[in-house]
C-alpha cells in the first residue's frame, strides 16, 4: 500500500518538474523579449505624448469645423480599438484588457450607442467573437513584428469609418507598461478631435493652417492615428511580455514549493514502508523463534 | 540671435530637442522657415527634409509622414522617420529604390503600386538628401 502511495507520488513530482521546465523556459523567453520591448516602448513614448498633447492643442485652439474629424456629432455608435495579446499564459494581462474594455462598451450600450470593435492581438480576435461583438477588422499576430503601413492600414479602417459615419467616435483600449510589474489598462479617445478630447481650451482664430484647415487635418489625422496606435502596440506588447514574466516567475516558484512539499511527503512515505518492513521482519522473527 | 525651442521627435528616438535660430520645413504646402515669435501654424508632412540653422551652422535631414506644429512656446515635428544627412545609408537607400523600382515595374495590383511608389519616393529624397549634407 505504502508502495503505490510513493509511486503516486513520484509521479505528480516528475510531472511538476516538467511544468516547471516549460515556466521557467517562458520566463526567460519573456523577460529577454521584455527588454527589447521595453525598450522600444520607452524609446516611444515622447513621441506618444507629444502627438497626443500637440493633437489636443491644435483640437483646442481649432476653430474651424469644415473638417469631418473636428466636428462633433451626436454619438449613435462607438468604435473601440482593443489591443491584447496573441497568446495566453501571461497572467491577468487579456482578461484585464477585455474586462477594462467591456465596462467602457457597457457604460457606451446604455446610452443607446452601438458598438463596434477593432481587434488586435489574436486573443482580443477570440474574445470578441466569441462575445459576438460586431467586428470592423481582426489583426491577429499583430504585435510581434509590426510595421508603420500595418499599423497604417488600422488608422485607415477607423478614419474611413469614421469619415463614412458608421461610427461617431473612436477610443483605443491599450496596457501602459508602467514597470515590469505594473501595468495599467487605458482607454483614450482618438476622433473625433474636439473639445472632449482636450478638456476645452482657449479657441484661437489665429492659427494658421497651410494649404487649408481642411486639407490639413485630412492629412494629419491619418497619421496622427497610425502613431497612436503605433506607440499604444508597442506599449501593450511591452506590457505582455512583462505580465508574462511575472506570471511565469510566480509559476516557477510555486513549482518548486510543491515539489519541496511533494518531496517530503515522498520521504515520509518511505520510512514509513521501510519501518513497517522491518516490523514485519522482526514480527516474523521472533514468531519463528 | 533670438532663438526658439524646437523638438523633432519619431517613435523610435528623440531625433532633436534643443534651441535653434532657424528652421525651414518642406511642408505638402511648399517649403516654410520658421523664425522665432511665428504665429500658430499647422501643416503636414508628406515626403520632405528640413533644416536647422544654429548660428552660422546648418543641418539637414529627410523627413517622411508626420507633421509641423508651431505656438507660441516652441516648435515641434512630429514624423514616421528622421535622418540627418550624415547618417543616411546611402547604399541602403539605393537599394530600396531599385527594388521599389522592379515592384513598379512588375505592376501587380494597384495597391502594391502605390506602395512601391511611396517606398521610391523615400529613397530618392533619402539620397537626395545624403548628398546636401
Amino acid at each position: 500500500m505504502a508502495g503505490a502511495g510513493m509511486r503516486d507520488i513520484k509521479h505528480r513530482i516528475k510531472s511538476i518538474e516538467s511544468t516547471k521546465q516549460i515556466t521557467k523556459a517562458m520566463e526567460l523567453v519573456a523577460s529577454s523579449k521584455l527588454r527589447k520591448a521595453k525598450e522600444r516602448a520607452q524609446a516611444s513614448r515622447p513621441f506618444f505624448n507629444t502627438l497626443y498633447e500637440t493633437i489636443c492643442d491644435i483640437a483646442s485652439s481649432n476653430n474651424d469645423f469644415s473638417s469631418i474629424y473636428t466636428r462633433q456629432r451626436k454619438v449613435r455608435s462607438s468604435l473601440y480599438i482593443v489591443i491584447a495579446g496573441d497568446r495566453g499564459l501571461a497572467g491577468g494581462y487579456n482578461s484585464n484588457v477585455f474586462r477594462f474594455a467591456e465596462t467602457e462598451m457597457m457604460r457606451a450600450q446604455e446610452q443607446g450607442q452601438d458598438i463596434q470593435v477593432i481587434a488586435i492581438g489574436t486573443k482580443a480576435v477570440e474574445y470578441f467573437s466569441r462575445t459576438g461583438r460586431t467586428i470592423l477588422g481582426s489583426y491577429p499576430n499583430f504585435a510581434e513584428d509590426m510595421r508603420t503601413s500595418s499599423a497604417l492600414g488600422i488608422a485607415q479602417l477607423a478614419a474611413k469609418a469614421f469619415r463614412e459615419e458608421t461610427v461617431d467616435e473612436v477610443y483605443m483600449v491599450y496596457t501602459e507598461f508602467v514597470s515590469a510589474l505594473t501595468q495599467e489598462v487605458h482607454a483614450l479617445q482618438i476622433l473625433p478631435l474636439s473639445d472632449s478630447i482636450s478638456g476645452g481650451g482657449q479657441p484661437s482664430s489665429y492659427v494658421i493652417y497651410e494649404p487649408s484647415p481642411l486639407e490639413v487635418f485630412d492629412n494629419i489625422v491619418p497619421k496622427y492615428m497610425t502613431g497612436l496606435i503605433y506607440c499604444a502596440v508597442l506599449e501593450s506588447y511591452a506590457s505582455e511580455q512583462g505580465a508574462r514574466r511575472t506570471a511565469m516567475e510566480a509559476a516557477s516558484d510555486n513549482a518548486d514549493e510543491m515539489i519541496q512539499n511533494l518531496s517530503l511527503s515522498y520521504n515520509r512515505a518511505r520510512q514509513a514502508a521501510i519501518t513497517q518492513e522491518l516490523t514485519e521482519i522482526i514480527g516474523g522473527a521472533s514468531a519463528a523463534e | 540671435m533670438a532663438t526658439f525651442p524646437l523638438q523633432v521627435l519619431t517613435p523610435e528616438r528623440v531625433v532633436y530637442e534643443a534651441e535653434v535660430d532657424g528652421l525651414t520645413v518642406r511642408t505638402t504646402a511648399g517649403d516654410v522657415g520658421i523664425l522665432r515669435g511665428h504665429a500658430d501654424y499647422v501643416a503636414a508632412i508628406d515626403i520632405g527634409f528640413m533644416q536647422i540653422r544654429i548660428g552660422n551652422q546648418r543641418r539637414t535631414a529627410a523627413l517622411s509622414n508626420g507633421m509641423l506644429r508651431v505656438n507660441r512656446q516652441k516648435a515641434v515635428i512630429l514624423v514616421q522617420a528622421c535622418e540627418w544627412a550624415d547618417e543616411i545609408d546611402l547604399e541602403r537607400a539605393r537599394r530600396a529604390e531599385q527594388a521599389a523600382r522592379q515592384r513598379l515595374a512588375a505592376q501587380k495590383s494597384d495597391q502594391d503600386m502605390a506602395l512601391a511608389e511611396v517606398k521610391l519616393k523615400r529613397a530618392l529624397n533619402r539620397q537626395q538628401i545624403a548628398q546636401k549634407k
